[in-house]
């Protein structure tokens, strides 16, 4: 067995430094594969005179020339031919612009041994049948609802119902009364409650149930999970504390029972977060701070701008990519336990809510013309 | 926060107020009130020199940080305000007093009446100036906020009521999100102009908005940038430099990139690599960019050579690309400039871009050929022509875009008078037999 495949295997699900010397050879392998794979990854490591076989340390993976989700969503990249892609995701296109990722058969596997493990971890699993109700989008082409599908999965589940529904003119609507039928309902059943759902939606949803005085407490084991981000509602970003006791008087959940996912459709690894709300970086994958001077790496408890490492895919060279985000990497022990440094997001570059006036004619010029506010 | 009336109401109260709406609005109209330019410049002379004396500071400098607006900049936003400002703003766009049109014709300036203004969500104090300048007209103003307001419009407003209670029935702010269409159009039926501040996106959104019987005054979204002549003097870069840091681009009048006057690849280049290292220099002066602002920059920067771009330069926080074709686009802020070429005679074919442009500074050493510079821009359609440093300096009494703002929120009645009436008004006011 390769490497990959021996990462992917490994027990401990955040034993960074145990899992070192492998995770570079699976680096090297990776490199490698799109390397011989890929033409266009090929010739942006030949112009930075970088050779696969030069991955040795892990000052290497620094050098190593990563590419940019910006790069991703105007070029899709294959390291396999097309016919070889079971799945394909969307980034949800929050700058406007999406990326296409293509999983084949060994990066979906790779990404199941991943996710059993790590749902292992955070005590995900379970054989108890559960109701889901998902603030979000049923099943598309966006990783986001794949992701919030697939995690219909770690409990057997009764009924799945989604807060957002297609509507007629092909948008969507939010059907309110859905939900909070839904919600009543679940709160008499003998079954256990998940929840999964960006953040923000969550965060407002709650907020209107408690406006509205309506309170669904839900039996023992339910579980509120949250993923994807806050997006465009940075500026409407809660205190974590204020979240937790939001969801602990509208639903009577406890905190230990809130779980976050961080991930990207350009980084498909999971991080899931640790009873401490942080998000340990797992063996498969590495994370690079790097200041926005020269891209080089700043070091720990320091912002810069978050460079994601994984050998994970197989079809597309996403073994270095830099995401949109800022974050500080901590390498102080955390009382969970994890070993791994943990990823604290700070939030998006760029300031994308302020309107300029110069900003608003150059979406005329070039023709795009979206509902303003 | 609701200012209805002038008073401060709850926001639950949304839908009763807008009921109430119909009835109250018009009130000061309908009694024949008019509403003096002089009361209106009293009292934001008065507010004004209170924001400049630092009472309001807790939220207008937390405002101006957020959106690195230097005090310099904000001192000349405050000015406006004042009363030499205003009132030199009437005396130029409000010139025209009644007069009698062949003997017996009364010609006068009236409101509009009623004005809505869609406010964006930008870096000044421009919902504020839009309805001072509905105020100014007699009008009474309607606001509409844009999306995350700090809330300094409407604390400045009722300030402004307190300090001129007769100015309360003539000011009602509303926090209302753009989604909620039905309740702008019923704002706008109410209103007799539509004062659109946005992107062509508003404006669009405007015109669908506001039925033909409703006049639109549309403040669009406008790019600005620098023409140079290839000799172009250190001095003058470093000045342009220096403006591009301080405004971050953020503002209609701000530079977003530089044509030069030439053909040739070499030249452009040559330009670039002097250009370079003073806008480099301009930045460290500065002080360092917003991190994220930045990082942004640097990621797009990388990308561009990732795919294979050359022509970028890039360091202490500013990003230059040299660019082809002659296109006027948006920089991505925050210190980017890009420069192309763009030879002499063909400054004029800029006109394709009518109705977006602004302001342009000319750097070109020889007055000759400065002054050719200048004609060209002002006929392809630039409204402002500038040196290197002042393209975002703003003018008492400078015109909007070309336009007078108080002219389009006024109109002409011309009313025939009897002969007696005539020779009466006359008497009162002075002829004007020509007139």
């Amino acid at each position: 067995m390769d490497a990959t495949g021996r990462l992917f295997r490994r027990r401990r699900v955040y034993d960074e430094a145990g899992s070192e010397a492998l995770f570079l050879r699976a680096m090297e392998e990776n490199v490698r594969r799109h390397y011989a794979g890929c033409p266009e990854y090929r010739s942006i490591l030949d112009a930075a005179g970088f050779s696969p076989e030069s991955l040795r340390s892990r000052e290497d993976l620094t050098r190593l020339p990563f590419l940019t989700t910006l790069y991703l969503k105007r070029h899709t990249l294959l390291s396999v031919p097309e016919r070889k892609l079971l799945v394909r995701a969307e980034s949800s296109g929050t700058g406007g612009t999406r990326s296409r990722i293509g999983f084949d058969l060994r990066s979906l596997w790779l990404g199941l041994l991943m996710v059993i493990r790590v749902g292992r971890q955070r005590k995900l699993w379970s054989l108890r049948p559960a109701n889901y109700v998902i603030f979000g989008y049923p099943p598309g082409k966006t990783g986001a609802s794949k992701t919030a599908y697939g995690f219909t999965f770690f409990a057997p589940a009764l009924r799945r119902t989604y807060a957002l529904e297609r509507t007629v003119d092909g948008g969507y609507a939010l059907s309110w009364d859905k939900v909070i039928r839904e919600l009543r309902r679940c709160s008499r059943s003998p079954f256990p409650l998940r929840t999964m759902g960006f953040p923000a939606y969550t965060y407002f949803l709650l907020r209107e149930l408690k406006a509205r005085g309506i309170r669904c407490p839900m039996p023992r084991g339910s579980l509120v999970a949250l993923g994807g981000g806050w997006k465009q509602f940075y500026a409407e970003k809660v205190d974590k504390a204020d979240f937790y006791a939001l969801v602990k008087d509208v639903l009577d959940i406890d905190e230990s029972r809130i779980v976050e996912f961080f991930g990207a459709v350009e980084h498909p690894v999971l991080y899931a977060d640790c009873p401490c709300h942080r998000f340990h970086v797992p063996v498969y994958s590495r994370v690079i701070l790097r200041s926005p001077e020269d891209f080089s790496p700043v070091p720990d408890g320091q912002p810069g701008l978050v460079d994601l490492l994984t050998p994970m895919m197989q079809s597309a060279p996403l073994s270095s990519v830099m995401t949109d985000d800022l974050g500080i990497l901590h390498r102080e022990p955390c009382p969970c336990g994890a070993e791994s440094p943990w990823l604290e997001i700070l939030g998006r570059v760029g300031i994308s809510d302020i309107v300029t006036c110069a900003a608003g004619a150059e979406e005329f010029l070039r023709g795009e013309k979206e509902a303003e506010g | 926060m609701i200012l209805y009336r002038g008073e401060l109401m709850e926001d639950s109260r949304q839908e009763e107020l807008l009921a109430a709406l119909e009835t109250d609005l018009y009130a000061p109209l309908r009694r024949g009130e008019r509403l003096e330019a002089e009361t209106v410049i009293r009292a934001f002379d008065s507010l004004a020199r209170r924001v400049l004396a630092g009472e309001f500071d807790d939220v207008v400098r937390p405002l101006l940080e957020a959106f690195g607006i230097g005090d310099v900049q904000f001192r000349e936003m405050a000015r406006n305000f004042c009363r030499e400002g205003l009132e030199r703003k009437c005396a130029l766009e409000l010139c025209d007093p009644p007069l009698l049109l062949e003997g017996n014709v009364l010609r006068e300036r009236r409101p509009l009446g009623v004005l809505l203004h869609i406010a964006a969500g930008n870096v000044d104090a421009l919902p504020a100036y839009s309805v001072a300048e509905g105020l100014l007209a007699g009008n009474v103003n309607i606001l509409k906020l844009p999306m995350g307001d700090s809330g300094l419009s409407v604390r400045l407003l009722r300030e402004l009521v307190l300090t001129e209670p007769r100015l309360g029935e003539y000011l009602y702010v509303f926090d209302v999100p753009s989604l909620e269409t039905e309740t702008l159009r019923r704002l706008a039926k109410l209103a007799d102009g539509v004062v659109v501040w946005g992107g062509d996106a508003a404006a669009a959104a405007a015109r669908q908005l506001a039925e033909v019987d409703t006049k639109l005054i549309l403040w669009g979204h406008k790019l600005s940038f620098a023409y140079a002549e290839p000799d172009a003097e250190d001095a003058a870069l470093s000045a342009l430099a220096r403006s591009v840091c301080q405004t971050e681009q953020l503002l209609c009048s701000s530079c977003q990139g530089i044509f030069v006057d030439t053909a040739d690849p070499d030249v452009q280049r040559a330009f670039a690599e002097r250009f370079f290292p003073l806008f480099r220099a301009a930045s460290r002066e500065a002080g360092p960019p917003d991190f994220g602002m930045r990082a942004k920059n640097a990621v797009s920067l990388y990308t561009e050579r990732l795919e294979g771009r050359t022509g970028l330069y890039s360091g202490d926080g500013v990003t230059l690309r040299l660019l082809e074709g002659e296109d006027l686009e948006l920089s991505w802020l925050y210190r980017d400039l890009w420069i192309r070429r763009l030879p002499l005679e063909r400054l004029y074919d800029l006109r394709r871009y009518k109705g977006h442009l602004q302001t342009a500074a000319v750097l070109a050493p020889d007055p000759e050929k400065r002054r050719e510079i200048r004609r060209i821009l002002g006929d392809a359609g630039v409204c402002r022509i500038t040196g290197p440093g002042n393209m975002s300096r703003s003018v008492c009494g400078e015109a909007h875009d070309g336009l007078y703002p108080l002219r389009e929120y006024t109109r002409i009645t011309e009313t025939e008078l009897t002969a007696g009436e005539a020779e009466a008004w006359k008497r009162k006011h002075g002829g004007f037999p020509n007139g």
